[in-house]
């Protein structure tokens, strides 16, 4: 029951978002600046008061739901996302369209609501709320552009939603439960049901994790979004997918070769990228690499590492891209071609963006050093040579990009003369915080440490491995300045893996072209004559009433029905944003009433 | 601030250490050693450096055989 969602023990973070979210649209100004960053507090420190344990069970139909699985792992993502979500909100508190919070909330609580699952159905229920609702930071940008790419988006993720719900009803009907567990996938492909299961559920989540070959929205979507959007997109989506990865498929092999792949899948594109913040959606690949490859190990320390390096990099890679979206705030643009110059200018903006990219780079006495380095460890105490060099060229390839390309071309390179200033406080606010996070936990990694699933023993800062990483970082340095010239960047985008399905559905729209006037004039036809003539039949009689009345003297009633049936047009509007809508709508009004239905 | 990193003397600064980092290389303690290139002292430098160069080049090989297209590549 309610009672037991909202008691002093347990209270699920997810609910203030979702609840919280709703009454966003009441408060103006000031005070609705102030009530989002309430609401994202309290969700924080719901997380901090959480003891481990199974909370908020209910009984729906014959399945029995669990909001609430609360152990170290969850707790530890639950951190960092609800740390994300107040320095998102930050970021994005100037913004005026009340939607574009709501979207962002949504997407936040819905990772939460994964993150607690403690089973698959909950698990695809705030899987799916997630894609749908992050969908909208990228359609409110509101340009032709991002349109199209937040249409791409919602078809990988609905894609790769269906393919999950496939081997969850599988898993379901072989083992008649639907509690979340331990399923890893051994070997290439399915050889049986139960690793066919297996096999469905992974490619479920290394869609959102943008393993490649499925991951080419990632570095379509993310530059397309909203300034703010991108913030909060570059940190739950591939992160979440982690997360379940670790909880189902820990110790897949498949996934090793899949990571490290990513990883250097990630930096190769980097190199070719122009669009600063599409760079930084390559690195999220290359970074989510690392994860996924620890995932695949499956070590203690491995575990360790992943979890992390989630943690760090969600603080870093949004540090990032709030750096690089204030420089498209105030300049309008992200493509390095067109930027330069920009220190005398954005001189603040420049140091976080340095530090979220030290950061990413793994320099010593910055928070990845103490997270990616367990992982790359772990694959050298495994004595898996080949992967561990991989991970090694990876972080020079890191360091090459997002520490010394991006912040070259925007901030030195070619002097372009952009009139430019700092971003407004609260994005500058943001910045400094997560600069902060990203220095605080490169020194003072024990506090994150403690938070670690599995209790190992690991030190990084031993001489060793200080020096092993000055060396690497360094000497790109040197390379990085002897190619200066060979790096200059070219005003191109880069075909990936959805050159595929985007030729691939033109040239299917060309061979179905007969199909589809059948479609167009058949179906069409009698879909309008099923559905819209009725609809349209009642708003017009609903209008002749109307005239009526308002012949009469109740003029104020002729207008309310002349809005109603207004309104029942809307309902067949044709847009897929307002179905999206309505299936956002459905989600929650799904949810609440699981939650209040009598057991 | 940045014009003084721009002088030559910086630069004469800046290839100092990466050569005091290659010596120091020699002398620091090693506990764990994974593989053969833990051993030789300045191996992650050279090994830092080829990776940047290889990077780079490959990546821009690749690009060019007709990965990097115009802007407008989907729209016609």
């Amino acid at each position: 029951m309610m009672s037991e969602i909202f008691n002093i023990q347990f209270l699920h973070p997810s609910a203030f978002y979702l609840l919280g979210g709703l009454f966003i649209p009441l408060f103006k100004g000031r005070i609705k600046q102030g009530y989002m960053l309430f609401v994202t507090l309290m969700a924080f420190f719901a997380v901090v008061n959480m003891p481990h344990g199974t909370y908020g069970v209910y009984e729906f139909l014959n399945w029995k739901l669990t909001f609430g699985d609360v152990d170290k792992l969850s707790k530890v993502f639950a951190y960092i996302f609800t740390i994300m979500g107040v320095i998102g909100v930050i970021y994005s508190i100037h913004v005026k369209n009340d939607g574009e919070h709501f979207a962002a909330f949504y997407y936040v609580g819905g990772s939460l609501g994964v993150t607690f699952a403690g089973d698959f159905l909950t698990l695809f229920l705030f899987w799916e709320m997630m894609a749908f609702s992050s969908v909208f930071l990228v359609w409110f940008r509101k340009s032709p552009v991002s349109v199209d790419s937040g249409f791409r988006y919602l078809l990988w993720h609905v894609a790769g939603g269906l393919i999950l719900l496939a081997g969850i009803i599988l898993q379901y009907s072989i083992s008649g439960d639907l509690s979340i567990q331990h399923l890893p996938f051994s070997g290439w492909w399915p050889t049986d049901l139960q690793s066919l299961a297996s096999f469905l559920i992974v490619i479920g989540f290394i869609v959102n994790a943008a393993v490649p070959p499925f991951g080419a929205w990632l570095p379509d979507a993310y530059p397309a979004a909203t300034v703010t959007g991108a913030v909060f997109m570059s940190a739950f989506t591939t992160k979440t997918a982690v997360y379940a990865l670790i909880r189902v498929c820990a110790g897949s092999e498949i996934l090793i070769v899949l990571g490290v792949v990513m990883a250097i899948y990630g930096v190769v594109y980097a190199v070719l990228e122009n669009d600063a913040r599409r760079l930084l959606a390559y690195h999220i690949i290359s970074q989510v690499g690392y994860m996924v490859a620890g995932v695949g190990l499956g070590t203690p320390l491995a575990i360790n590492g992943v979890v992390a390096h989630a943690f760090c990099h969600i603080l870093y890679k949004s540090l990032l891209f709030m750096g690089t979206g204030s420089v498209l705030h105030v300049t309008g643009t992200s493509k390095l071609t067109e930027l330069g110059g920009l220190y005398k200018t954005m001189p603040r903006t420049m140091i976080y963006t340095v530090i979220g990219g030290l950061s990413i780079s793994a320099f010593p006495l910055f928070s990845g050093f103490v997270s990616k380095s367990m992982t790359v460890t772990a694959f050298g105490e495994a004595h898996l040579t080949w992967a561990f060099m991989a991970l090694m060229l990876a972080s020079a390839g890191t360091f090459l990009h997002t520490g010394l390309k991006v912040p070259y071309f925007i901030w030195f390179g070619k002097d372009r003369g952009i009139k430019a200033q700092e971003p407004p406080w609260n994005m500058e606010l943001a910045m400094i915080i997560g600069s902060l996070f990203c220095v605080g936990l490169g020194i003072f990694y024990k506090p994150l440490y403690a938070l670690l699933p599995h209790s190992v023993h690991f030190e990084p800062y031993t001489a060793y491995h200080t020096w092993e990483s000055l060396q690497v970082l360094l000497f790109t340095q040197l390379g990085f300045f002897l190619l200066l010239k060979k790096l200059w960047c070219e005003d191109t985008i880069s075909l990936d893996t959805d050159w595929f399905p985007r030729k691939g559905a033109k040239a299917l729209m060309w061979l179905t072209k007969p199909l589809a006037n059948i479609e167009y004039n058949f179906i069409g036809e009698i879909y309008e004559f099923i559905i819209q003539k009725p609809i349209m039949g009642a708003a017009k009689i609903f209008k002749v009433i109307d005239t009526v009345v308002v012949d009469g003297t109740l003029n104020g009633l002729g207008k309310l029905t002349l809005a109603c049936s207004r309104k029942m047009q809307n309902v067949q509007s044709g847009q897929i944003q307002h179905y999206a809508m309505f299936i956002v709508a459905g989600f929650i009004a799904l949810i609440i009433i699981v939650m209040v239905l009598p057991q | 601030m940045i014009e003084a990193l721009r002088t030559k003397a910086a630069k004469k600064l800046a290839y100092g250490a990466l050569i005091l980092l290659i010596v120091v290389d020699f002398i620091i303690p090693r506990h764990e050693v994974h593989f053969f290139g833990d051993k030789i002292p300045g191996f992650w430098s050279l090994f830092g450096f080829i990776a940047c160069v290889l990077i780079i080049i490959i990546s821009k090989w690749i690009g060019h055989l007709g990965l990097m297209q115009d802007e407008s590549y989907y729209d016609e």
